[in-house]
């Protein structure tokens, strides 16, 4: 558990290291991905059954 | 998001804005790993009218919406990215603009809020996101500590500060 918190903790100072053109690019990629689950019809219905008044 | 940025010094080049300063998560991003948001904050200084107390983003958005941007809501969606015009709320926002970093994506130069400015406004906002990054900035050690107390003291901050610290980081305040 150590080693993978350590390993996560290294590649979050890895990305944070990245110049800031290229983060902005990994914006890009997690806006569109972002937008992609919130369209998606899985995450759809799941709102729509939210939604039902329960009986 | 370069054609956005660039969009915007155009805007401040053609008078439409005062300096401007990236902040929220986009500028945050600056300092630390990227973290998934939907839009970009601009904070915007306005020059004040004569004889008008009033602050309008009014000539921002007859400007974008003839060089085709798309209001939606809240935002102007520019070259893609639906960008917040903020005005600054208070005089921390116009510290924050004043004292923004100028920097440059791939020679397009921009500027962004400095980290301490960044985790003073997340701390005056204080929403579950804005705590989050807070404890990003301290983790990453980015924060001049000493200049992030200036700032906290000038804006009445300490108390909500030390709240904070003490709800949040026990042992590592």
């Amino acid at each position: 558990m150590q080693k993978f918190l350590g390993g996560k903790s290294e590649s979050r100072k890895q990305l944070a290291a990245l110049p800031f053109a290229q983060k902005l690019i990994l914006l890009e990629k997690l806006r569109d991905r972002s937008l992609l689950i919130a369209s998606s019809s899985l995450r759809q219905r799941r709102q729509d059954a939210r939604r039902k008044p329960e009986c | 998001m370069k054609d956005t940025l660039q969009a915007i010094n155009q805007m401040q080049a053609d008078g439409v804005i005062g300096p401007y300063a990236i902040g929220g998560a986009v500028g945050a991003t600056f300092y630390l790993e990227p973290a998934a948001t939907l839009d970009i904050d601009i904070f915007v200084s306005f020059e004040h009218h004569p004889g008008s107390s009033m602050i309008t983003l009014a000539p921002i958005y007859d400007y974008l919406v003839k060089h085709g941007g798309q209001v939606e809501r809240e935002h102007v969606v520019i070259a893609g990215w639906p960008v917040q015009f903020l005005p600054p709320g208070s005089p921390l926002e116009e510290e924050a603009i004043a004292a923004a970093i100028e920097t440059d994506v791939d020679g397009l130069k921009t500027r962004v809020m400095t980290a301490e400015h960044l985790l003073a406004i997340a701390l005056k906002t204080g929403r579950t996101k804005d705590k989050i990054r807070i404890t990003q900035f301290l983790e990453s050690g980015v924060i001049d500590t000493a200049k992030l107390h200036q700032i906290l003291s000038r804006h009445e901050l300490l108390a909500r500060w030390r709240a904070f610290k003490d709800k949040y980081l026990g042992d590592n305040a």
